[in-house]
């Protein structure tokens, strides 16, 4: 009987694996306004595992290696002349979806593997399952960290990246594929929709308490390992849906923590943030 | 002019025709910007003169003739290219400090998967005290007035040491102050042998920090020194009807 042999202690390591991915990786989402890519990212990945069911290999690899397609059909969609990434991405997203409920439609059996899917389930993620989110989770801080500079260029200042000579499509991919990994790697905890969770409450959190970029990132790995790890604690003391847990901490946190700025007046004139602005950023990603 | 043709040709524009996919924008333009001399590019919105800087950056093709920029093609040339965006394209909410900005002129020179070295850092401050705003290093890039995020880019470019700069429309809305400080900090640049390529609406800046004007629309409607090609004529071709002469000698665009 070692220490991981108990569900609870699986699902906090694995909590907190995804809390840091989750938070760390917001930053980005945050910063270039992906959230909507995130959410479609998770419908994305449905063909896959359904097809991955099919086949009888591992569900989260299905998911995982048709979400690198999706992503792949969004980079080339969007820099097609008169398109834009939301639009690229609104079609990812009903597409993916449609096309795993065509694949489950055409089949039985499968309704028992979708729900887990859907919603996920922290608790009974396996120490397989373990060593594979850690993996996703040191690969794309290493990843992050190697890239740093070059990605907050493209992210910040798309033209200018260009102008210096960098690879901006390369750069995008990247960004979008360490999402996608993210997204893989959360669903067995959080489930295809509540992921997103995750991967937005924590960044948007910490892009409330700082402005700075170096705090941004520590912020949101700890903001996401306390829903997660809270998440779980009351799941399994109160014997509720983890995952819907976790994604509920997010929301409070956040809101706490916007209550917070409006009292402390922190919160931006929202002169300063026209919506024009915000729509030219995301679709120009 | 003797002391001109001592220097070398920046960027050469030989009957060059730039084009988006089988979109011509603009069509045989033909002139040189030699170091240590500004150009004013002058047109209407819609003009081409953003799409001339994205083609000597290399990044919209020259379907016909020859862009040469420091002796090579484009996209050879962008390590001693620098270019200023717009301060207003760039997202305000985005979480980076001035300072970070300004460094990222120097992430050419620094390479991949490296950090910025304390050589790297001293540039940096150093460009940024040139544009007057080493007070605000730390603060948030989205906090500053418009004029002094356009003093900010400016800096990320002088950071980047380059031999040909190009701005594009980096006096739109900025105000007196930093309109000055970004006239000394080009005119500085010049004085070090830089070439600088600016896109303007405003006539009398083209005069104050420009030895030579080209006038776009679609087509180059002249080329040359300032007072030579800002004629009224030349001004009335090039803006068509939305240009209104004053008093005889000057024209007044009532249409950008």
């Amino acid at each position: 009987m070692t220490w991981l042999d108990s569900t609870v202690h699986r699902a906090m390591i694995e909590a907190a694996l995804v809390g840091v991915l989750g938070g760390v990786v917001g930053v980005f989402v945050i910063a270039r306004r992906l959230p909507f890519f995130t959410m479609a990212l998770t419908h994305g990945t449905f063909p896959g595992i359904v097809v991955a069911a099919l086949l009888g290999v591992d569900l989260y690899l299905g998911g995982g290696v048709f979400g690198l397609l999706v992503v792949l059909a969004v980079v080339v969609f969007s820099r097609a002349r008169g398109q834009d990434f939301t639009a690229a991405t609104g079609i990812a997203l009903s597409g993916g979806f449609a096309l795993g409920v065509v694949l489950v439609s055409a089949q039985d059996g499968f309704s028992k593997d979708l729900t887990a899917y859907t919603v996920g389930d922290v608790l009974a993620v396996s120490t397989s399952d373990l060593v594979i989110t850690a993996v996703v989770a040191v690969v794309v801080l290493v990843v992050m960290a190697a890239l740093g500079k070059e990605l907050l260029l493209v992210a910040f200042d798309r033209n200018g990246a260009a102008a210096a000579g960098l690879p901006t499509a390369v750069l995008d991919f990247a960004l979008l594929a360490i999402i996608e990994v993210t997204v893989v790697a959360t669903v067995p905890a959080l489930g295809a929709i509540l992921t997103v969770a995750l991967l937005v409450g924590p960044a948007a959190t910490a892009r409330l308490i700082t402005d700075r970029l170096v705090l941004l990132f520590p912020i949101a790995a700890a903001v996401g390992v306390v829903c997660a790890l809270a998440g779980v604690w009351v799941s399994t003391q109160w014997n509720i849906a983890a995952g819907a847990s976790i994604a509920l901490f997010c929301g409070a946190t956040f809101g706490a923590a916007f209550v917070a700025s409006v009292v402390r007046g922190r919160l931006r004139p929202a002169a300063e943030a026209p919506v024009a602005v915000a729509v030219q950023e995301e679709a120009r990603v | 002019m003797t002391q001109q043709q001592d220097r070398t040709a920046a960027l050469v524009l030989e009957q060059a025709s730039v084009a988006y996919g089988h979109v011509p924008v603009l069509e045989e333009l033909h002139g040189t910007v030699r170091s240590g001399e500004a150009v004013a590019l002058i047109g209407p919105n819609g003009a081409g003169k953003s799409t001339l800087i994205k083609a000597v950056l290399g990044l919209v093709p020259t379907v016909r003739g020859r862009i040469e920029v420091l002796g090579v093609t484009p996209a050879q040339a962008r390590r001693d290219v620098a270019y200023v965006p717009q301060a207003d394209t760039l997202d305000p909410d985005f979480p980076v400090s001035v300072e970070q900005v300004v460094m990222m002129g120097r992430y050419r020179k620094i390479g991949w998967l490296r950090r910025p070295s304390a050589a790297d850092r001293a540039h940096a401050a150093e460009a940024l005290e040139r544009v007057g705003l080493s007070d605000r290093a730390k603060n948030r890039f989205g906090t500053l007035s418009g004029g002094q995020r356009q003093r900010v880019l400016l800096a990320r470019a002088i950071a980047a040491q380059p031999r040909l700069l190009l701005l594009d429309e980096p006096f739109n809305g900025v105000d007196a102050v930093s309109q000055h400080a970004l006239l000394e900090a080009i005119a500085l640049l010049k004085q070090q042998g830089a070439a600088v390529v600016v896109s303007t609406h405003d006539l009398a800046i083209a005069h104050l920090a420009c030895d030579e004007v080209c006038l776009l629309n679609r087509h180059q409607f002249g080329f040359g020194p300032t007072d030579a090609v800002l004629t009224p004529e030349r001004l009335r071709a090039t803006y068509g009807g939305h240009a209104l002469e004053l008093r005889g000698d000057r024209v007044i665009v009532t249409q950008t």
